[in-house]
């Protein structure tokens, strides 16, 4: 069958998406995955973007934004962000969502704020020095990594995108693993996974390190540990993930009408 | 309540100033912002601005590629799919703009404690992550506790972040209509637009459409922003372009990214303001700077019904002309 690694990772992250979940859709892949399960196999998912756009389904082509017109044109409900992103996404009421990251580490902290030379970051120097590249900051992932009941964090696995520690927490996984969060008191339970194109990665339950847990057809776990910055640890009940059926590519290639995975 | 509405260049000229703390709203970037308001802020050289928002925008990525922009708190600092704001992006790497890193939530909580009176809202955003351990006002220390402090709970004893309360000199915020004395109907999401309207010392709208006050009395329950909240009311059709405006017109694919290219170097940022920004005075101009066939485009919105049940109280640039009255 012929399809990319972006589909793979995208019909992946949908898959963990549950038939009758509230979940919050950022834009791009987030909400690509999302709008394919709501399509696929979860028809009664109800999604929502972070400034309170309810009941809508992109039209026209993936939104240039959450609020872009095209997802703002068949809405049922339009509120405000206190109502999405405080009321509904820190307060632990929604289910399920997906952010994405420039840098992702062992325990699921994300950075989206920022690339320091490394050993100039503020943690390194006990200082915040300028980053050498600025980025978008956390928007409401940081809200979403502290209140959703579980996320999966999306990423390209690259060796200098997965390391040991983020040069700067945009959005807190599990800190410095175990039980970390609860010194935040977070009412969200952390990320549930990081789903790569090469695969998919899952917190040991205790330490909360995230391990290897799956693989694609097209992929392997020496080729996943390669491209992972840190030493990661392999499930003993490492497997394979079934590769896309036809109809759930052709449910993704739907929602993907401009086919911005197969480039 | 009387006649509120001014011209663009008298609102900025009016009630901004140099130094000034300064907040806007707002959706997302390729949401409704007051992007004109930023075009005209940049026509008349307003600096050293200590911006707000939730967002970015377009409008914050000009002035910020003009250095007009000294500091910022914002909880999202790019364009979306559009990618980085390039005009930001090099005044914050130059170190000429400070930016102060919050998120899309405790931003709009922040606003909300100033327009509640109280100095901060607790909450559990932003704490436990370097948005409260980095504070490029006190670069020197980390992890820093004065940003976000961490308090305790006065009734379980746990730990709780304060977020402190902003209270903005001025929020000029879009909306999709407004009546002349100030009452106002967002189409879309309001994102910040409610507690920024409490939260600010002097309000300006930024409006689409000028709409008779019948209209709000037919639609009382979506009159968010009531007449008294505000200071002066401005006219500004394709105002929020090269971003959207729910129910108005689309967002222009191709300025957006070229904008966005422009503002990349300091040589591109003099062209593109030569080109489409001092190129203008008056909104009619301003549609041939866009271009009549990109606004005839633009403006064929999938979400143009939703402005259906309004249009009968539209008025006219000829009667607004009117209501004017010469200012």
């Amino acid at each position: 069958m012929d399809y990319t690694k972006n589909e793979m990772m995208a019909i992946a992250t949908g898959r963990e998406f549950k038939d009758g979940e509230l979940a919050i859709l950022g834009v791009g892949l987030s909400m690509l995955a999302g709008y394919f399960a709501k399509k696929n196999h979860a028809p009664n998912m109800n999604p929502f973007t972070e400034g309170g756009v309810y009941g809508s389904t992109p039209v026209g082509g993936l939104p240039w934004g959450i609020e872009d017109n095209r997802i703002s044109t068949n809405a049922t409900s339009f509120t405000n962000g206190i109502d999405a992103l405080c009321m509904l996404v820190a307060s632990a009421k929604v289910d399920n969502a997906v952010i994405g990251c420039a840098q992702v580490d062992k325990y699921g902290n994300v950075n989206t704020t920022g690339i320091w030379e490394d050993g100039q970051q503020p943690w390194k120097v006990g200082k915040y020095t300028l980053p050498k590249t600025r980025l978008n900051g956390s928007g409401g992932a940081n809200d979403i990594a502290i209140g959703a009941k579980k996320y999966m964090i999306m990423a390209q696995h690259e060796k200098r995108r997965f390391l040991e520690r983020v040069d700067y927490i945009s959005s807190p996984g599990y800190l410095d693993g175990g039980n970390a969060r609860e010194k935040y008191c977070f009412p969200g339970g952390g990320p549930a996974a990081i789903i790569t194109n090469l695969g998919i990665l899952r917190p040991d339950p205790v330490t909360k390190e995230f391990i290897l847990d799956a693989y694609f057809s097209f992929s392997s776990v020496e080729e996943i540990i390669e491209n992972t910055g840190w030493d990661l640890k392999v499930s003993p009940d490492v497997k394979m993930v079934p590769e896309p059926t036809a109809e759930e590519l052709a449910n993704l290639r739907a929602v993907d009408e401009t086919g911005s995975l197969r480039k | 309540m009387g006649n509120k509405l001014i011209s663009m260049q008298e609102a900025v000229s009016k009630y901004t100033w140099d130094g000034m703390t300064f907040a806007h709203g707002g959706g997302l970037p390729v949401g409704s912002d007051c992007t004109e308001f930023f075009r005209e802020m940049v026509r008349q050289g307003v600096k050293d601005i200590n911006s707000i928002s939730h967002c970015s925008c377009q409008g914050i990525n000009l002035l910020a590629a003009v250095g007009g922009i000294s500091r910022i708190e914002v909880g999202f600092s790019g364009l979306e799919v559009y990618g980085f704001a390039n005009g930001l992006r090099r005044a914050v790497e130059s170190g000429q703009t400070i930016l102060e890193d919050y998120s899309n939530g405790s931003m709009p909580l922040r606003i909300l404690a100033g327009a509640l009176g109280i100095p901060f809202m607790p909450s559990y955003i932003s704490v436990g992550s370097d948005q409260e351990w980095c504070s490029a006002d006190e670069p020197d220390v980390y992890p820093n506790t004065k940003k976000i402090p961490v308090i305790q709970d006065p009734f379980t004893g746990k730990n709780v972040g304060a977020l402190s309360a902003v209270v903005p000199d001025l929020a000029v915020i879009h909306v999709t209509m407004a009546d002349v004395n100030g009452n106002a109907i967002i189409l879309g999401t309001e994102w910040s637009r409610f507690e920024l309207s409490r939260a600010a010392k002097k309000v300006v709208l930024q409006a689409d459409y000028i709409v008779d006050t019948d209209c709000m009395r037919q639609y009382p329950n979506l009159v968010r922003i009531p007449d008294f909240l505000v200071d002066a009311v401005v006219y500004a059709p394709m105002g929020v372009w090269p971003a959207c405006s729910t129910g108005c017109y689309d967002s222009d694919e191709e300025h957006f990214y070229y904008m966005n290219k422009m503002l990349k170097t300091e040589e591109g940022t003099q062209e593109y303001l030569e080109k489409y920004v001092n190129s203008y005075k008056t909104s009619e101009e301003l549609v041939d700077v866009i271009g009549k066939e990109k606004v005839d485009l633009i403006s064929k919105s999938d979400t143009a019904f939703l402005m259906d049940p309004y249009r009968k109280w539209i008025k006219t640039d000829a009667e607004i002309k009117e209501l004017m009255g010469g200012r």
